[in-house]
């Protein structure tokens, strides 16, 4: 079953569309890092996704239920922890446990225990007095602790010191390893989530640009090089950023598949030398990224 | 502790990284046969990588007979059987033909090969 499932979802705010005909489908079992720069939609899609916007067209599901069905039933089984997160600040880490508990048929104090001392969380203070990297960790604690089959993450490492991130990460990995269950967790910054993700999704100005495995992503992509010998040879199939300066020639090949794509390429290029390196998913994001602004440019010439 | 070195570098798939570390820890004796290997979990969490990625790394390491899984034990680095050897060297055939494509590519000969070969064999090998 797909846990996710979006039709043509959009949401505009006054006129303008912050997400526009968003069409996703997501498996349970994966860690999905939701990526794009600032005001590409991430928080607009999560905030539709947890029913706290309502879509003004086109329809989402989750675990199975429309979006703007989602009630108590489904909220006991679904983790979400934002930036922005409002918590209760006159209470305790301790009393803000003994508050959440109730709700969550399948709170798991073992491993409450657990991610209290590797969080180092200090139970008797207020969560007001707590830092902000603290007070994230709590909240992820409250949202980790009944093990929901979907977590979704809001950003959640902006503004954290790299000691603290790294233990959000291995929180979150504690979990993960218990069973089936899908993480969506939303960044501007891709290297923070690189080693996480299963699968990359990738939005820019309010519309999906890419879905993809981020294996099957960095296999196919190579940044190429070749020492040309006089000719110049058209573009191919595949090749994007293509540009040559002198007798050296530079491109994005983005359908790579090892020898058959060597052998491809020592034809085409008789006798050149040929240098691909492998790419890091940053450099893959900016050259759709940039594809997608030269496309849009296109457009409005 | 992980018992084998590793520097996870960004750029190459995550996966195809500890492959490597693992087999060449085995290639130079930092694993030995009988050692055990650690989890999925401790994998994961040492790393810091998506368990499924860990998963994967480990199933693909018993693929290739680099360790064994025993539902009580867990998972211990392999003997090596000389019957594998034909295997292996096929295994060893893909990275060759990606050595011989590298060095074409870098212009190089054949006698320059076989010379980092060799400086890369004494170099690993040696106690």
């Amino acid at each position: 079953m797909n846990i996710i499932e979006t039709h043509n979802l959009s949401r505009s705010f006054t006129g303008t569309e912050a997400l526009s005909g968003l069409n996703l489908s997501l498996t349970s079992g994966k860690v999905v890092a939701l990526l794009g720069p600032n005001g590409a939609g991430k928080t607009t899609t999560l905030r539709l996704l947890m029913n706290l916007l309502r879509p003004t067209t086109g329809t989402a599901t989750v675990l199975g239920v429309d979006s703007r069905r989602l009630g108590p039933v489904q909220f006991a089984q679904i983790g979400y922890v934002s930036e922005d997160q409002q918590l209760p600040l006159w209470m305790t880490v301790r009393e803000l446990l003994d508050y959440c508990r109730p709700f969550y048929p399948t709170w798991d104090k073992e491993l409450e225990r657990t991610l209290v001392a590797q969080f180092e969380l200090p139970l008797g203070q207020k969560l007001g007095r707590l830092s902000r990297g603290t007070l994230m960790k709590a909240a992820l604690l409250s949202s980790l602790a009944y093990r929901p089959r979907l977590l979704v993450l809001d950003e959640p490492f902006s503004g954290l010191d790299p000691l603290i991130r790294d233990e959000f990460v291995r929180g979150v990995l504690e979990v993960s390893l218990s069973g089936d269950w899908t993480v969506l967790v939303s960044s501007h910054d891709i290297e923070e989530v690189e080693r996480l993700a299963d699968h990359v999704v990738l939005l820019d100005r309010g519309r999906l640009n890419l879905s993809e495995e981020a294996d099957s992503l960095q296999r196919r992509f190579r940044r190429v090089e070749v020492r040309l010998q006089g000719e110049s040879p058209e573009p191919t199939h595949g090749a994007v950023e293509w540009e040559r300066a002198g007798d050296l020639l530079r491109f994005v090949e983005t359908g790579y598949s090892g020898a058959t794509t060597e052998q491809q390429w020592s034809e085409r290029f008789a006798g050149a030398s040929v240098t691909a390196q492998h790419m890091t998913l940053r450099e893959i994001f900016l050259t759709f990224a940039r594809a997608s602004r030269s496309r849009s440019k296109g457009v409005a010439a | 502790m992980l018992p084998f070195s590793i520097d996870l570098k960004p750029g190459l798939p995550v996966a195809e990284q500890i492959l490597f570390a693992v087999k060449r820890a085995v290639a130079t004796g930092q694993l030995s046969p009988g050692d055990p290997f650690p989890s999925v979990r401790v994998l994961s969490q040492e790393l810091r990588i998506n368990p499924n990625t860990a998963h994967k790394v480990i199933a693909a390491l018993v693929t290739q007979s680099i360790l064994i899984t025993t539902p009580a034990i867990g998972s211990l680095v392999a003997d090596r059987s000389p019957s594998g050897s034909r295997e292996r060297a096929e295994l060893l055939g893909a990275e060759l033909e990606r050595v011989v494509v590298e060095a074409k590519n870098l212009g190089l000969t054949i006698d320059d090969v076989q010379a980092g070969l060799v400086t890369q064999w004494k170099r690993l090998t040696r106690k």
